[in-house]
């Protein structure tokens, strides 16, 4: 199913199926729909929002975090990130569990949160990273590497699989960032993602997007590559990339 | 009184495409944006008498008075 579908299956917490009557629609009107639902709900109960913000300043952060876990679990606590000093979101984060963050993760805006994201501890990432490749939640693992430091995003790479990354880079929100996160890989991976693709047909389609979005140079380099794939795929990769 | 429509609680336009859809199609998104907002007010409520009972006795009056409940 179009990626998109089901990002906004994923912010309106529906059944994508549900949503079939969209596949016909264009990608940039269900990005853009997505992002007016998401900040519509981001902004609802705003003011509330901002009184709980207000009111984590007079409690302690192992309070806060056990109040985060145990009572307002990973969708309010991603309406509510966003909205609390930068080191008091930190300094709770990190006294969460990654499985806990995973899932607060996958109902967050990072686009409200970079200030946090950017600052939580490299172990922590990785370990969520980790837990959002355990869940196959390639939608929120996309999300975040448009959000993340180089030097966190290499080190995620590295604990995804071949397949996991390319169905990651599959959804990435801005596929402009698919080359630039191709130049982080170590040397070998790329050509290991190529052959990984050409062994599983349900990886096709991810890796054709990721070398349509290739930037000139990381294409010259990959062209050689594709003699290796099975015929049809090597056909429409060479296409993609021409 | 009628329920929003879509537009109605987006506060703007609709993208090309969303608007294009047949009427029953925008129907049903904007009943699941509803229902994502309801259950996100509900959420948001619960958790909030909830969360003072973690709140150590000395301060609840003062995180009460903050969260305005």
């Amino acid at each position: 199913m179009n990626p998109e579908i089901l990002k906004l299956a994923r912010v309106l917490d529906v059944e994508p199926e549900r949503l079939a009557y969209l596949a016909d629609v264009d990608v940039a009107d269900l990005q853009l729909f997505r992002e007016q639902v998401t900040t519509t709900l981001f902004d609802a109960n705003l003011v509330v929002l901002e009184r709980m913000a207000l009111a984590s300043r007079l409690l302690p952060a192992p309070v806060i975090a056990k109040i985060a876990e145990k009572v307002f679990g990973p969708l309010l606590c991603a309406r509510i990130a966003g909205l609390v000093d930068v080191s008091r979101g930190v300094d709770v984060a990190k006294r969460l569990p990654p499985k806990f963050l995973a899932s607060v993760a996958a109902e967050l805006d990072p686009r409200r949160a970079t200030s946090i994201i950017t600052r939580i501890p490299l172990d922590t990432v990785v370990a969520v990273a980790a837990e959002l490749t355990r869940r196959e939640d390639w939608i929120t693992l996309g999300r975040f590497v448009g959000h993340l430091p180089d030097p966190t995003v290499r080190r995620s790479l590295a604990v995804l699989e071949d397949a996991a990354l390319l169905r990651t880079a599959y959804v990435l929100d801005d596929k402009t960032r698919i080359d630039h996160v191709m130049g982080l890989l170590p040397e070998g991976r790329l050509p290991r993602l190529i052959r990984a693709a050409g062994a599983d047909e349900s990886l096709w389609e991810p890796a054709l997007d990721v070398l349509a979005n290739m930037g000139k140079a990381r294409r010259e380099t990959v062209f050689p590559l594709l003699d290796e794939l099975p015929d049809e795929l090597r056909g429409r990769a060479q296409a993609a990339i021409k | 009184m009628a329920e929003r429509t879509l537009a109605e609680q987006l506060g703007g336009p609709l993208p090309e495409g969303i608007e294009a859809l047949p009427e029953d199609a925008r129907r049903d998104l904007a009943a699941a944006l509803r229902d994502a907002r309801h259950r996100q007010a509900k959420a948001l409520a619960q958790a909030g008498e909830d969360g003072l009972k973690y709140v150590p006795a000395i301060l609840r009056g003062a995180v009460r008075k903050a969260v305005g409940l």
